[in-house]
């Protein structure tokens, strides 16, 4: 059996991308996919901690499965608000689309 | 139905008092027959009051019925009445004067606006007044003595429309204010002494020893402020004279009568806790003689009818206070029914030859109204000696009683000062008899149209001459015993051991002489038609007179006291506001909020990476702080 902390540091090291990729990354497409990225890392943990404490009780699964279908939810609407902003502004840039400030 | 009942007399006027407050207006003659039933109900429920009270002996009195009212945790409140001589004294005269005045007001205020709402405020400060000296704790009395101050308010500032009136009335109410804080003061102090309002709890406490000297001295200072402010005595007198400018038949009830006496019934039923207070007495008697005394002269110099009445009226409450300070609550409690008597039939008197003369209330335009007015002017007549105390009429009596009472102090300084007292008295009630009722009119116009008063007017009139001439007959134990009270009326008040009235001929002739010395140098100098005399005695000394006119220059002092000491500090306390709470406070926070605003706003940047780049850092430091603090 695969020991607990080669989950964690998975988890870990996914999470690090994501983070990267939400600062780094200038598309808003690459962006969503980093916040994709952090959240499947949380979702990783949750599970491998349920197996680990408790093999018999299912919560980090459900747990997991609310994580997928949340992202799911988000990917769709902020998808959807690319695509305006992309129709609008002609391109996907998050720095050009800065109109909101003082 | 017993004495316990008593409430019954405030509680229909003040039921009367809502009716014709909501719908007088709408009601035929505007209300004014009701306000004289309530009135009058409760006139006749004060006898039978009177004789269950007088059934049930001496060993029940006070009668008293006693409720409790809230429970707060450990703080009992209760709430009742106790019928005592003294208040079974206050319901006599309130009940009576009320309606006299009530009858009065038809006649005296007839046509006037807001004339239902004249009647109602009438009904609420009868209720509240006879509520007042029925209380037999100092939370509801105190709740009464406010009650009167604002309908005294409301009924001074009556014609609002002057601006005069609704000055007096301002200058009233803040005057009394200032006795009132103290008497809530003192009523607090007390409280804290004793854990309860209870009056006759108070005073079994204080005669116990078991309130501080000091403590008790200064507390009882604080509830004599209240009877003085109340009682216009000097310095707070100031108001009473300008309170004339409500309605006369006002000034005869309220600020004659009942109202202004308040002071007196408080100081006399707190007596025994006046008396354990060392130095009270000395100082209520220093205040009463003080204002019988200033108030006598300034009287000397008043031209307005009204006027002259409204300072007779306060000397005459600093006789009472001589009274009490003497330790003689029944002649301050005598005086105080003889003088309500005639004092308010001078007043109605007074308020008949204003209405008569179309609202002429100046000498200088009066004279020569007897033969016009002869059942104005002869009641007016039975006043005026009542006043001056002319045997045998009521005041001489009862002024009789409080100088045989000032004996008590050794010297005799306190009886001399006081017969002085009195003969300005004489010499004042004279004068304004004379040059209202005799001698020439000093303005035909005015004489022309003067006609005698209507029923309405005189019966009242009438009915309080009747009296001020013989309610004093009931000093004597015979008279008192006749009309079914043990004994006389001293011994009926009196609530320590009784005192049997005995007539001191030295003293009651030496007071006629007093009388007759004022009245002879009145009528020396006014009668004949002429002023010559006066007017030569006012060139004589200009300045005296000037001074006497100008009442000593009370209203002066305290406008000068309040401009420069008052707009002085509010002139401070507005700099404060202006610069230091405005300028630097309000106006300073707020710039510091805008500036620090333009400096920060450059943050939000609009671009989205920036603020996840805060949010990241932001977690990294939490997570680093949590670290540490964990260890």
């Amino acid at each position: 059996m695969v020991p607990l902390d080669n989950y964690l540091v998975l988890s870990a090291i996914i999470f690090s991308i994501g983070v990267y990729g939400v600062l780094a990354r200038r598309s808003a497409v690459l962006i969503l996919m980093s916040v994709e990225l952090m959240l499947n890392a949380v979702s990783l943990n949750f599970v491998a901690f349920a197996a680990y404490l408790d093999p018999t009780r299912i919560t980090g699964a459900i747990f997991a499965v609310f994580v997928i279908t949340v992202a799911a939810a988000e990917v769709g609407l902020a998808l959807a608000i690319v695509i305006r902003l992309f129709r609008n502004r002609a391109t996907a840039n998050v720095d050009e689309a800065a109109s909101l400030k003082w | 139905m017993g004495a316990e009942q008593a409430w019954l007399l405030a509680a229909v006027p003040a039921g009367m008092f809502v009716v014709l407050a909501l719908f007088g207006r709408y009601l035929p003659r505007k209300g004014d027959f009701l306000g004289v039933l309530a009135i009058g109900t409760s006139f006749v429920l004060f006898f039978f009051v009177l004789h269950n009270f007088l059934n049930a002996g001496e060993a029940n009195w006070p009668m008293t019925r006693d409720i409790r009212w809230s429970d707060i945790g450990a703080f009992h409140l209760r709430m009742g009445i106790a019928v005592d001589q003294i208040t079974i004294v206050m319901f006599g005269v309130v009940t009576t004067v009320a309606l006299m005045v009530n009858i009065f007001s038809i006649g005296y205020m007839k046509g006037e606006p807001r004339y239902w709402w004249f009647f109602a405020v009438l009904q609420l400060f009868a209720a509240s007044m006879l509520m007042l000296v029925m209380a037999d704790n100092l939370l509801l009395l105190y709740i009464s003595w406010e009650l009167v101050g604002a309908c005294s308010f409301l009924l001074i500032g009556f014609y609002w429309e002057k601006r005069s009136a609704t000055e007096a009335a301002k200058k009233a109410f803040i005057t009394t204010r200032v006795g009132d804080v103290g008497l809530l003061i003192g009523i607090i102090l007390l409280h804290k002494a004793t854990g309860t309002f209870n009056i006759q709890a108070i005073i079994e406490q204080a005669k116990a020893g078991e309130i501080g000297s000091t403590y008790l001295f200064v507390s009882m200072c604080f509830v004599f402020l209240g009877a003085m402010g109340k009682s216009a005595q000097v310095p707070f007198h100031v108001w009473l004279p300008d309170a004339m400018e409500g309605p006369t038949p006002v000034s005869a009830l309220i600020h004659a009568a009942t109202m202004v006496v308040a002071g007196v019934y408080l100081t006399a039923r707190m007596l025994p806790v006046f008396e354990v207070a060392d130095g009270m007495m000395l100082i209520i008697t220093l205040v009463g003689l003080t204002t019988a005394l200033v108030t006598g002269f300034i009287a000397l110099a008043q031209t307005d009818i009204k006027k002259v009445l409204a300072y007779s009226t306060v000397g005459q409450l600093g006789f009472m206070f001589v009274a009490l300070g003497c330790g003689r609550p029944d002649a301050a409690m005598f005086h105080l029914m003889t003088h309500a008597f005639f004092k308010a039939l001078l007043f109605l008197g007074s308020g008949s030859v204003i209405a008569a003369t179309h609202h002429n209330q100046e000498m200088d335009k009066l004279g020569g109204l007897w033969k016009k007015m002869p059942i104005t002017g002869t009641t007016f007549l039975v006043g005026s000696l009542a006043l001056a105390g002319v045997v045998p009429l009521a005041g001489f009596w009862s002024k009789d009683e409080i100088l045989a009472g000032t004996q008590t102090w050794s010297g005799g300084w306190v009886t001399i000062v006081l017969g002085f007292a009195a003969i300005m008295t004489a010499f004042y009630t004279t004068r304004l008899f004379i040059r209202t009722f005799l001698g020439k009119p000093l303005d035909q116009h005015v004489h022309d149209h003067t006609h005698e008063s209507p029923a309405v007017m005189t019966l009242p009139l009438i009915f309080l001459a009747i009296l001020a001439a013989i309610s004093g007959l009931v000093v004597f134990n015979g008279v008192g015993k006749a009309l079914g009270f043990p004994g006389g009326f001293t011994e009926f008040v009196f609530l320590e051991e009784p005192e049997r009235y005995h007539i001191d001929w030295a003293l009651a002739g030496g007071s006629v002489v007093l009388a007759v010395v004022g009245i002879y140098f009145s009528s020396w100098m006014y009668w004949g038609g002429s002023l010559v005399r006066s007017t030569r005695l006012a060139e004589f000394q200009p300045r005296i007179y000037e001074m006497l006119q100008r009442k000593f220059y009370f209203d002066e002092l305290y406008q000068g006291a309040i401009d420069r000491g008052v707009l002085g500090f509010s002139y401070i306390v507005s700099w404060f506001d202006r610069y230091v709470v405005n300028d630097t406070g309000v106006d300073g926070s707020a710039q510091m909020t805008g500036y620090s605003g333009f400096l920060l706003k450059h943050l939000q940047t609009g671009k989205v990476p920036n603020y996840a780049m805060g949010i990241a850092l932001g977690v990294v430091v939490l997570a680093a702080a949590g670290l540490v603090v964990r260890g």
